[in-house]
């Protein structure tokens, strides 16, 4: 246990040399994050973030600009998909159109578990319990025990 | 000359892979002993043949042949000799005839390991090797030869993509293929147990160290192709959930629950019909990636040059093989004996639920990739499906995947006893919780920074709790010395795995919430401190490169301990195909990696677009799975996998 | 009972398949090219977009867009842009020959350029509009130059075409859809 905590110390001092406190202002993060959210037309597998093409850098102006003047980030997004489409956000709407891609996961785990545990379930796992063990079968137990772990 | 000698063979192939698929098919049916023997010397034919093709098309590439259309279109005679190699495989056309190898390849290495096999189970699964071997071949003869040629070539070559000459890129393929082919062996192996009936400890045995070899490698192509896209595309991303690297990860989502199921079918001689399930799923996976990856029906900047005409093909081939492998399991998989029983809280039980969760992950990953074709046939409107979606909903999947991954080692099989475990359970949590809330309260961090800090944390503690009761440390030490040096190499193969995950965990969440990142105009002599790093730009020279020439920056690097560094970001242009990339200068470090892009220049005389990136810990992502490779190659060693080890000649 | 379901259930996977083939052979047979977005504003009226004058030609605005006696195209096209050269000869024609005016928007362009490309040229534009930063564009949705909308007699987008348009686009697409429109009454 000790060694443990050593080893855990250790690996603080370690981190507390790297790691940095977050500073960007809350505009700039807004910017971020709406930049991560939609989708450069040009460079098709980049979002505007990542993206140099030209038009990136316009829609990313538009973008600082609609929040410099405080429209909210579903307002910018709201624009942009009425000019260019829901091919634009990268993150796709929250709409009933959109409902299978949103559940899926949820409803693939419980189907999942569903299917699993119906034919688990078929199972009769109550058989009865075994014997313990005598003396003899113990003592040859742990001697099997001490030579292999598995 | 040569190549048509290499063409000439590939078609002998052919003739060999239907012969190898139909020989021990009618051995079997006829019970034939000396049909079902012979059929591993084709195997061992058929690889030699296409051994042999593929070397005359490397030849015709090393010896700059433009006679041969694909070297024409793909290669230069100023490429470095490495590229020009690895230019055989950076095509749609080569890379099919590489994949037809490593396919041949694993065909004989099963045909000599499995000697000792039931000889109707290798028979089968020979057979079943023959008839993909003999699908790709033909797929490569009649629609993706690379063996053409014209007939008045040009001196030079038209080049290769210059962003794809990387040391990286050039052995992402074959690391990848040696992954998906490894998978059609446990695809093989799952046909002829659905055929022959039944599914037994042998069957289990063989498919076990298939499935580790497959997963392997799929593991190491996968990350070198994430390494390479950090090194090489400039945003300082390395992943972007793009069809192309999904294709590649849902065989590999498929292949992880394959090997965890397939650990209690060999245990406990239960989930077998959910093993067969997901052996058949896997292999299809690789072959819907093939078909994403070379079709055309999904937005991708990596995918090879798309072709809806190969892409039918394709897709005429998962039909074939996944249909006819889905229908084989839903007429024969209700027919297996089902074994023997286990309560949910157990082992086993911890198996299925991981199971479970990685099946649903790949089917999130299957759901959010093809989204899009989805709804342009339902709506006919264009929807996009980006990382935002993907990590909103793929990291809650894994979570409990990961909660459960430092426990199930502790768990007894058959029936689990709680009574140490969630005293055990509870030690585990206090430590993460203490240390996660540590890192961020001193330095601050957001609620999902604190959740990938925890699970990692849980993880490693966790493991590490495990193995040190298992080596009974409380014990003494020599009894500790004594139970270490016997664990079995796959005890250490599964905690050295799942510790490096727990690291890959560290690295994507530390990387993530702490990078910092830097877009602004830098002039000449300006200097800029990152975290206690100092930069000073220096200055821009032009250079020549063996095919490109390139605007070249020049970034003095001065860090804390006074170390002195030199970064050379780039902007080259390649002349034979006229396109322009972007090299950024990458300084990397355990603990963080210092990355610098040179952008246009600027209107202000001596002005430059800079991004400089500082991400923390992020090699701890490859150094992580660097780790689960590491694991899966040690547990691979044990005594117990060795193919054939303990069986008595049949 | 539950005996009875595994026989049906192992039949699901195979089903799921299937769908997913389906839905595979129809993006085949389709042979579109995924990254080619539609126009969202199809069947909206133009936008209304504060364009400059280029010196010496006429300028115009949404309002010639509206009732208009024949559909117009509005191209977006730029000194820099290579395609535009290749579709140059295909605007002409059907500006000269089949009589459709063309109005062009000048998209992120030079001014001395531009004047340059219509000296040399032939001009089929019948009134140009300059959008210098581009920020105007954004607002027609457009992602690339050059693109070409067809509009209705009453000043509403009835397609969009990315790219440049060559002889199959024009004789196969734009002409047939200009025809349309002046079929329809009013």
């Amino acid at each position: 246990m000790t060694s443990l905590l050593k080893f855990i110390f250790f690996f603080f001092i370690i981190i507390n040399s790297v790691l940095a406190v977050d500073t960007s202002g809350p505009k700039d993060k807004v910017a971020y994050e709406l930049y991560k959210e939609l989708r450069c037309l040009v460079c098709q597998n980049q979002s505007l973030l990542e993206s140099n093409a030209p038009l990136a850098l316009d829609l990313k102006k538009v973008v600082m600009d609609k929040i410099e003047l405080g429209q909210s980030k579903s307002e910018i997004k709201t624009f942009l998909v009425d000019r260019y489409g829901e091919f634009i956000l990268l993150k796709p709407k929250y709409s009933i159109q959109n409902f299978l891609l949103w559940l899926g996961p949820i409803f693939f785990l419980l189907i999942g578990f569903f299917i699993t545990f119906t034919f688990l379930k078929k199972q009769s796992v109550y058989k009865e319990e075994p014997l313990p063990l005598t003396d003899e079968e113990e003592n040859s137990l742990k001697k099997i025990l001490d030579n292999n772990v598995f | 000359m040569i190549i048509e000698l290499g063409h000439f063979l590939l078609a002998l192939a052919l003739s060999l892979s239907i012969f190898q698929f139909l020989l021990p098919a009618v051995g079997v049916k006829f019970n034939s002993y000396s049909m079902m023997k012979s059929t591993s010397i084709i195997a061992y034919m058929s690889f030699i043949l296409v051994l042999f093709s593929f070397a005359s098309l490397v030849y015709a590439y090393i010896t700059s042949d433009f006679s041969v259309s694909l070297v024409a279109k793909n290669s230069h005679s100023l490429k470095p000799l490495l590229y020009k190699v690895s230019g055989v495989w950076g095509n749609h056309e080569g890379s099919l005839l590489l994949w037809v190898l490593i396919l041949t390849f694993y065909s004989a290495a099963v045909a000599i390991l499995g000697r000792r096999l039931p000889l109707k189970l290798l028979s089968l699964v020979l057979s079943c090797q023959g008839l993909i071997a003999a699908a790709f071949i033909s797929f490569i003869l009649f629609t993706s030869n690379p063996f053409i040629r014209i007939f008045f070539p040009n001196a030079e070559g038209e080049g290769f993509n210059p962003i794809l000459q990387d040391f990286g890129l050039a052995i992402h393929p074959p690391f990848l293929y040696l992954g998906y082919v490894g998978l059609s062996v446990t695809f093989s192996f799952s046909i002829a147990a659905l055929l022959v009936g039944k599914v037994d400890t042998i069957w289990v045995k063989w498919v076990r160290p298939w499935t580790l070899i497959a997963w392997v490698f799929l593991t190491i192509g996968i990350a070198l192709g994430s390494w390479w896209a950090y090194r090489e595309l400039g945003w300082g991303g390395w992943w972007f959930w793009d069809p192309v690297e999904n294709a590649s990860f849902m065989p590999w989502l498929a292949a992880t629950a394959l090997l965890h199921s397939s650990i209690v079918a060999e245990k406990r001689d239960t989930l077998k019909a959910w093993t067969i399930l997901l052996a058949i799923i896997a292999f299809s996976f690789c072959l819907l990636g093939t078909f994403i990856v070379r079709s055309g029906v999904l937005v991708s900047v990596h995918a090879f040059a798309s072709d809806p005409s190969r892409g039918l093909y394709i897709l005429l081939l998962l039909v074939f093989f996944t249909g006819g492998g889905l229908a084989l399991f839903a007429k024969r998989a209700p027919y297996l004996k089902s074994g023997s029983l286990f309560k949910p809280l157990s082992r086993e039980g911890a198996l299925v639920i991981n199971n479970i969760i990685f099946a649903s992950a790949a089917a999130t990953v299957l759901l959010g990739t093809l989204y899009p074709i989805f709804i342009d046939a339902i709506n006919n409107s264009k929807v996009s499906v980006g990382p935002p979606y993907f990590e909103a909903v793929f990291i809650p999947l894994m979570v409990p995947a990961i909660l459960l991954c430092a426990f199930s080692p502790m768990l007894s099989w058959k029936r689990a006893i709680m009574d140490n475990i969630i005293e055990r359970i509870i030690a585990v949590f206090i430590c993460a919780l203490f240390l996660a809330s540590l890192i961020i309260i001193t330095y601050g961090g957001s609620a999902s920074a604190f959740l990938g800090l925890f699970l990692a944390f849980w993880l490693i503690c966790g493991t590490l709790y495990e193995f040190l009761i298992k080596v009974g440390v409380k014990s003494s030490f020599k009894t500790f010395i004594k139970r270490s040096l016997n664990l079995p190499r796959s005890a250490y193969g599964m905690s050295i795995a799942h510790i490096g995950v727990a690291v890959f965990i560290i690295g994507a969440t530390v990387s993530g919430a702490w990078r910092i990142d830097i877009e602004k105009p830098i002039i000449l002599g300006e200097k800029i401190i990152v975290k206690d790093i100092e930069l000073t730009f220096k200055g821009i020279k032009r250079v020549e490169g063996p095919n490109w020439n390139a605007d070249r920056g020049e970034f003095e690097v001065i860090k804390s301990s006074g170390a002195k560094y030199l970064l050379y970001p780039e902007r080259r242009f390649y002349p034979a195909s006229e396109v322009n990339t972007s090299e950024p200068a990458i300084m990397s470090g355990i603990f963080s990696d210092l990355y610098i892009v040179l952008g246009e220049s600027l209107q202000e005389k001596d002005s430059f677009a800079f991004r400089i990136y500082y991400s923390p810990f992020i090699s701890w992502i490859w150094l992580g799975i660097t780790l689960m490779a590491m694991g899966g190659i040690l547990s691979l060693s044990d005594r117990k996998h060795r193919l054939g080890y303990g069986l008595k000649k049949v | 009972m539950q005996n009875k379901l595994k026989y049906f259930y192992s039949y699901v996977p195979l089903i799921i398949f299937f769908i997913l083939v389906l839905f595979f052979a129809r993006q085949l047979i389709l042979k579109e090219d995924p990254s080619e977005l539609p126009s969202v504003l199809l069947n909206e009226k133009f936008p209304s977009m504060a364009l400059s004058r280029l010196a010496g030609y006429r300028l115009f605005s949404n309002k010639n867009l509206m009732n208009a006696d024949n559909p117009s195209l509005v191209n977006i096209w730029s000194s820099w842009c290579v395609p535009c050269k290749v579709e140059h000869e295909f605007l002409m024609r059907m500006s000269e020959e089949h009589n459709i005016i063309i109005y062009g928007i000048n998209y992120k362009d030079n001014k001395e350029d531009a004047l340059k490309v219509l000296d040399l040229n032939d001009n089929p534009f019948y009134a140009i509009g300059v959008d210098k930063d581009g920020m105007q564009s954004i607002n027609l949705g457009v992602y690339g130059v050059p693109e070409t909308f067809i509009i209705d007699r009453s000043g509403n987008i009835r397609y969009r075409h990315v790219g440049p348009i060559l002889e199959y686009h024009m004789e196969k697409i734009i002409l047939p859809i200009i025809t349309k429109i002046k079929q329809e009454k009013l």
